[in-house]
């Protein structure tokens, strides 16, 4: 080889004449690397016409790089692959003959005329120059092509057609595609050209099978490209030796289309939608399916789109001024059901004689039972309780005192007898007095109170007070009948005299118990009376034993140490059940409560009472306190009995409709139950009588968590003052007026109206309100609630 | 009678034993009040808090206390109303101020059987560690070995055949002049089906939301007719509506029959005015979410809709029973339900049962590999999701998918019949958002399907639900992205066209990824069902369990 080299330089330089080169010397084929090097030798020798015989070299006519004059390569021969590869500018290749693969493979300037075919890949990456065929390509011709702005634009014309995947990842150059005598003629460009094509243009006349829609787009050509396509046309038709075409291929442009690549834009809409699905909701699915698609039968809402956050009927939930719907735990837990929470408001507003008022339309005794005796149940249950401590309102009953009765309704003409004169026949009395109803009152004994007045020791409850209140009792028209003991025959006369009678006598038949020695035994309810009523029980240096351990026992052993004895013990059965004031005035006496302890026998001689675990106490006074029955002999036996009570509902209602009973006629209870109770009969009768359907009303019970005390100061002030004490009440479930709902909402759907009659609301505006629950969450008193929005 | 408030720490649970604490930011909040509006489980409310301090600021001590009320929003500590993490009170928040995180200590499970009610919940198997399917890796790239393919200039045929795929050699099949012809003999020729195989799973209606089921069949759909997609979806338990039923759409539905065979009269009434043939009868006899255990729709969602499709009365909890009754054996139920179900539509519609994942899957199979009726066998593994289940089922019953599939499929080849029986793979596919991959993944350990569900409803709308048990309320009627719910406050979130649309874009994305997987291992006409020789993971007891490669 070297030598050869040297030969031919030492043959000087062959100017300006073709130099042929054989690709097979003597029937021995040489190699792709010899014709290679021989090309360059002879160029760089100054050849410009090299005349190629091959025998399948690969890359012929390449990398020639560019000097003043152009080099012009013929080929004939059976070609290699890539014939032409990374051809430069000033070069300019003609095959006499059909190529093979790749030919113009990153043509970068060379003039490539293939007089025959091209196969696979014709113009793979070429980035400038020109390929000319005068017959058709393979697949994948024009592929990867590029376009670099510092030089014109490669261009591959084809006279018949090519073969499939054409112009895959084109990014430029120009591909014309004449479509002359085609070998498919149905599809001139192949099967699923350009893809991945973003650049260049395709022009092809002929029919054509689709192509990468989402690469590229089929155009009519413009004048411009008319111009482009017949000007440059000229010098391909001479070039493939087919000038005689080039009427019929420049006959019309709308023979032509053109292939051009989607701006980076249309691509992206094009990924998006290929048909917008309100679109084909439209004119597919309601089309197949109905309109108003599969449900639309089912459904009787509109089908449009909520948002997250609604208004309206769409909220979820919407918030309801409760406004006392719930009952706040005082008068919930009252058995007399005294709206203290009312009574505060009214005394923090500066309505002092109105409050006053409402408790006494409750309860003729304020002051002996709420201010006295009661357990107060309702500051026990205070929400203020576990907060700090109750609101007073023991001291609110005792305010009531001195507070006349308040007005008496218009007479009714209605007759109606109570018998007892104890706490739940004044209630009773005192609620019908009031509505208007003549009442007569029988008593029995010759003063009235009953209990109260009998058996509750006058430390435990001031008598000046109980007379006080009693004294207002009698204003209220209700004629008194003391002394006045009933049996069945007063009993049937009054009940024929009277539209309604009550009965509340209330319980007075001490229960026993029978053991040896129990005959020795006194009641608890004479043992009280009688001290009440000023007879003389002195138990000096005596030791009491009380059998049963309730606050009534607690009141005997509490008398019994007025009576002088040096040691009371009450024993019972089970837990006792004494509590509150009773228990803690007995205890502080000196009690003892033993439990559990079942009496055996008393034995008065020895003055001991055994029980039945073998111990035993002194006792000179054995006093039974186990509760009492009522006396019922001077019932007819249309009223039903049983056990020994009167048989009634929650209302007071007995199986005779003209008879109710109320009180411990009914079952032991609490003074203030027997005033609720008296209360309620009352106003049942009061609507049988003026006959109108009465409301039992059942409240509910508002639950503390409700309740915002956080509002609220710790209150560390001792003494009672009426107003500063009504301002520490929570007025739980009943509106303060605060407007602190109105103030918090965000969305201001919440304002207050005021009615004509002075009293007041507050309203949400139902399409400003999103359900929130704001207005629920911070409404100190627990009024504003949530429900649920159907 | 107590005192008020007498007791306050006892016997409550503190936030630390809730599974998610909301974090609230007094500094951003406007008090507007969305999140509380929002809240499906009413887990936060306003409420008061005071704050109390004491300042001095003189020279010497001179104390001044100062008190502020403040309305804040509070997450309650009720275990009935615990928060499940949602976070639609963040989606909602204007101000970025508020958020459920989720608490690794938490102690739900200890406490959520209160009243002695077992736990019960939507979502899928709550374990966000790697399953098998995320481990597995397609190994085998053909480079220079194999012609390999480009995904995004090869044509692929991504479909596979629902249906029994009998040999040539077995098909009463003769060539008269070119043509082919089916003779006229006693051979039964199955029904087959070209799908695509990756198939929306049986959610039903009732389960789902109306806008939420017409969404995916809208997408279904579309996706059919338009982008030339034949993706099927699975009806599941509950019926369709008639105008569906009625229409040419009927063709990409499987419709399903429970034991509970909700709506199955509403089908059978239309059977006449079919207008096409459904795509294929799944029967279920099992699900993946709670094996051994039945469907369950609570009452809640059994609104007027909902009992109309199905037929059953009002606000009743429909319970399908955990089998079908009046079949006392595998050869009997299979068979029975097989033969009646190819009888309705003249056996020109393939009929296959579904059954949860299970080590009994193989005797199944077996079952069905000698009944020339039954189409395929779907497996349902133990990460299938659910409307309602019980949480012991959900998290502790069931299979794992990959070995059940795997065993089935190595017993089809040693009965030489792994082309002829179908296995669909159900069950956590997509479970991590990889669809393509655990599908790919999937159909080469051998199932020639996969079928998606939870995936579904988190791509397409948005679903909070996840494996650290946020949401999950699909039970409880109160879905608040409005997927699985029937009450219109809350399904009227959803817009079916976004839905349908999610569909599309989630088919065509995973269609992608597919050719993105399956090109590189030098498959496009073919689905790759069993190239297991592709697959390896990175843990030698799975690979051997598998019989694959073992890759590290």
């Amino acid at each position: 080889m070297k030598q050869k080299k040297t030969q031919k330089k030492t043959a000087g330089r062959p100017q300006r004449r073709t130099v042929t080169i054989r690709g097979n010397v003597n029937g021995t084929r040489i190699s792709s690397r010899i014709l290679e090097e021989q090309i360059q030798q002879a160029v760089s020798d100054g050849a410009q016409k090299l005349h190629i015989v091959a025998d399948g070299q690969h890359g012929i006519g390449g990398r020639i790089w560019p000097r003043d004059e152009a080099v012009t390569i013929t080929v004939e021969g059976p070609v290699g692959q890539r014939l032409g590869s990374m051809g430069m500018p000033g070069t300019e290749i003609v095959v006499r003959g059909s190529v093979s693969d790749d030919v113009g493979w990153i043509n970068c300037g060379a003039r490539i005329t293939v007089l025959g075919d091209v196969t696979n890949g014709a113009h793979n990456a070429g980035a400038q120059g020109i390929l000319y065929v005068q017959g058709g390509g393979g697949a994948r011709c024009d592929t990867m092509m590029k376009y670099n702005p510092r030089f014109e634009p490669p261009q591959s014309w084809y006279f018949r057609d090519v073969g499939d995947s054409f112009a895959e990842f084109k990014a430029g150059g120009i591909a014309v595609i004449c479509g002359v005598n085609p070998r498919n003629p149905e599809n001139v460009i192949g099967y699923r050209p350009c893809v991945g094509m973003v650049g260049g243009t395709i022009y092809f006349r002929g029919a054509s099978q689709g192509y990468s829609e989402r690469d590229v787009k089929l155009a009519d050509l413009t004048p411009q490209d008319w111009q482009w396509l017949t000007t440059h046309m000229k010098d391909f038709l001479k070039a493939i030796d087919r000038e005689d075409y080039r009427e019929e291929l420049s006959r019309s442009p709308d023979e032509w289309k053109k292939l051009v690549a989607l701006t980076p834009a249309e691509k992206g809409s094009w990924k998006k939608v290929k048909m917008a699905m309100p679109d084909f909701r439209k004119s597919h699915w309601y089309e197949k399916v109905g309109e108003g698609g599969i449900f639309a039968e089912y459904i009787t809402h509109d089908q449009t789109i909520l948002p997250y956050i609604t208004t309206g009927e769409n909220r979820r939930n919407r918030p309801v001024w409760n406004n006392e719907k719930y009952l706040p735990p005082c008068a919930y837990h009252c058995p007399t059901q005294i709206p203290s929470h009312k009574r505060a408001s009214l005394i923090r507003q500066g309505k002092m004689k109105e409050a006053l008022d409402l408790v006494l339309q409750y309860s003729p005794l304020p002051a002996t039972v709420c201010g006295q005796i009661c357990p107060n149940l309702c500051m026990q249950s205070c929400t203020r309780g576990a907060f700090d401590k109750p609101l007073n309102i023991k001291e609110f009953g005792s305010l009531a005192l001195k507070q006349p009765p308040p007005k008496q309704a218009k007479k009714t003409g209605y007759t109606i007898a109570v018998i007892g004169g104890g706490p739940a026949g004044l209630s009773a009395a005192w609620q019908l007095g009031l509505k208007g109803h003549s009442v007569d009152l029988y008593e029995a004994e010759k003063k009235l109170g009953g209990k109260l007045e009998l058996c509750i020791p006058r430390e435990r409850l001031s008598n000046k007070v109980l007379r006080k209140e009693l004294s207002r009792f009698q204003e209220v028209g209700v004629t008194v009948h003391l002394g006045k003991k009933i049996n069945l025959e007063t009993f049937e006369k009054i009940a024929r005299d009277h539209d309604i009678v009550v009965v509340a006598c209330g319980a007075h038949q001490p229960r026993t118990i029978k053991f040896p020695g129990s005959q020795h035994a006194l009641s608890a309810i004479d043992f009280l009376k009688g001290i009440n009523f000023g007879e003389d029980f002195s138990l000096e240096k005596k030791e009491v034993v009380v059998i049963g351990a309730g606050n009534v026992g607690m009141d005997v052993a509490l008398q019994a140490y007025n009576c002088g004895a040096t040691s009371v013990t009450a024993v019972d059965v089970q837990k006792p059940a004494a509590f509150g004031n009773e228990m803690e005035m007995a205890q502080e006496k000196g009690t003892r409560i033993l439990w559990p302890r079942f009496t055996e026998k008393y034995d008065k001689k020895a003055q001991k009472i055994h029980f039945t675990d073998g111990t035993s106490l002194d006792a000179d006074i054995v006093i039974i306190s186990i509760g009492e029955i009522p006396i019922l002999d001077f019932l007819p036996p249309s009223i039903h009995t049983e056990k020994g009570w009167i048989v009634v509902n929650e209302l007071g209602q007995t199986s005779d409709i003209k008879v109710y009973a109320i009180g411990d006629a009914t079952k032991p209870g609490l003074v203030t139950h027997a005033i609720g109770q008296g209360r309620i009969a009352a106003d049942v009768i009061h609507a049988q009588l003026m006959q109108y359907d009465y409301m039992h009303e059942v409240r509910q019970v508002v639950p503390y968590e409700r309740i915002k005390t956080e509002y609220y100061d710790l209150c560390r002030f001792d003494v009672f003052e009426p107003k500063k004490e009504a301002n520490l009440c929570m007025s739980c479930a009943t509106c303060r007026d605060c407007h602190m709902c109105e103030e918090t909402c965000y969305w201001e759907a919440i304002s207050r109206i005021e009615h004509e009659d002075g009293s007041y609301e507050y309203i949400v505006d139902e399409e400003k309100c999103i359900g929130c629950g704001f207005c629920a969450g911070i409404c100190p008193c627990g009024v504003w609630e949530m429900a649920e929005n159907v | 009678m107590e005192s008020a408030g007498l007791l306050d720490g006892n016997h409550q649970l503190s936030l630390k034993e809730f599974p998610y604490i909301i974090r609230w930011r007094d500094d951003r909040c406007k008090r507007c009040g969305n999140c509380t509006a929002v809240c499906p489980v009413k887990a936060i409310e306003p409420t008061v808090k005071i704050q109390r301090s004491v300042s001095s600021e003189g020279p010497v001590p001179e104390p001044a206390a100062k008190k502020r009320i403040l309305h804040i929003v509070e997450q309650v500590k009720d275990i009935n109303r615990y928060c499940t993490g949602c976070a639609t009170c963040t989606l909602v928040c204007p101000n970025e101020a508020i958020e459920p995180e989720f608490n690794p200590q938490h102690k739900f499970l200890h406490f959520k059987n209160r009243g002695g009610d077992s736990y019960k919940r939507g979502g899928r198997r709550n374990d966000p560690a790697l399953s098998t399917l995320e481990r597995l890796k397609f190994t085998r790239i053909s480079m220079l070995t194999d012609p390999a393919l480009d995904a995004g200039r090869h044509e692929f045929r991504i479909r596979t055949l629902l249906g029994r795929n009998l040999s040539e050699e077995t098909l009463p099949l003769e060539t008269r002049d070119g043509k082919l012809f089916v003779r006229k003999d006693e051979l039964f020729v199955p029904p087959v089906r070209e799908i695509y195989p990756i198939m929306i799973g049986s959610m039903s209606i009732g389960a789902l939301s109306p806008p939420m089921w017409e969404g995916l069949a809208m997408g279904v759909a579309y996706l059919n007719e338009v982008e030339n997609m034949p993706v099927v979806m699975c009806s599941g338990e509950g019926g369709m509506p008639p105008r569906l039923l009625k229409s040419p759409y009927l063709k990409y539905f499987i419709l399903q029959i429970a034991s509970g065979y909700f709506g199955w009269d509403e089908i059978i009434h239309a059977l006449p005015y079919m207008v096409e043939d459904p795509c294929a009868i799944e029967i279920k006899y099992g699900q993946g979410a709670k094996p051994g255990d039945g469907g369950l729709l609570m009452s809640y969602k059994v609104l007027k809709l909902i009992a109309g499709i199905r037929g059953v009365p009002l606000n009743v909890d429909l319970a399908s029973p955990p089998t079908h009754q009046t079949k006392y054996s595998i050869e009997e139920a299979v068979a029975k339900m097989i033969q009646s179900m190819s009888m309705a539509w003249g056996f020109r519609v393939p009929v296959f049962p579904k059954i949860s994942g299970s080590k009994t899957a193989r005797a199944v199979l077996n079952n069905l590999a000698r009944n020339p009726y039954a189409a395929a066998l779907s497996i349902d593994g133990e990460d299938g999701g659910t409307g309602a289940a019980y949480n012991v089922s959900l998290d502790k019953m069931g299979h794992p998918l990959a070995a059940n599939i795997r065993d089935c499929y190595l017993d089809l080849v040693r009965q030489g019949k792994q082309n002829e029986l179908p296995l669909i793979a159900a069950g956590g596919v997509g479970k991590r958002g990889n669809l393509a991959a655990n599908a790919a993944a999937l159909i080469m350990l051998g199932a020639s399907a996969v079928s998606i569900g939870k995936y579904v409803m988190q791509s397409t709308a948005e679903c909070f639900g996840d494996e650290y048990n946020r949401c999950n309320l699909c039970n409880t009627g109160r879905c608040p992205r409005g997927i699985t719910t029937q009450d219109p406050k809350l399904y009227r979130r959803l817009d079916p066209d976004r839905i349908a649309d999610r569909v599309v874009q989630v088919f065509r994305s995973a269609d992608t990824e597919m050719r993105k997987i399956f090109a590189p291992m030098g498959r496009s006409t073919e689905l790759p069902i069993g190239m297991s020789d592709g697959l390896s993971i990175d843990d030698k007891a799975m690979a051997e369990r598998l019989k694959i490669d073992h890759a590290c």
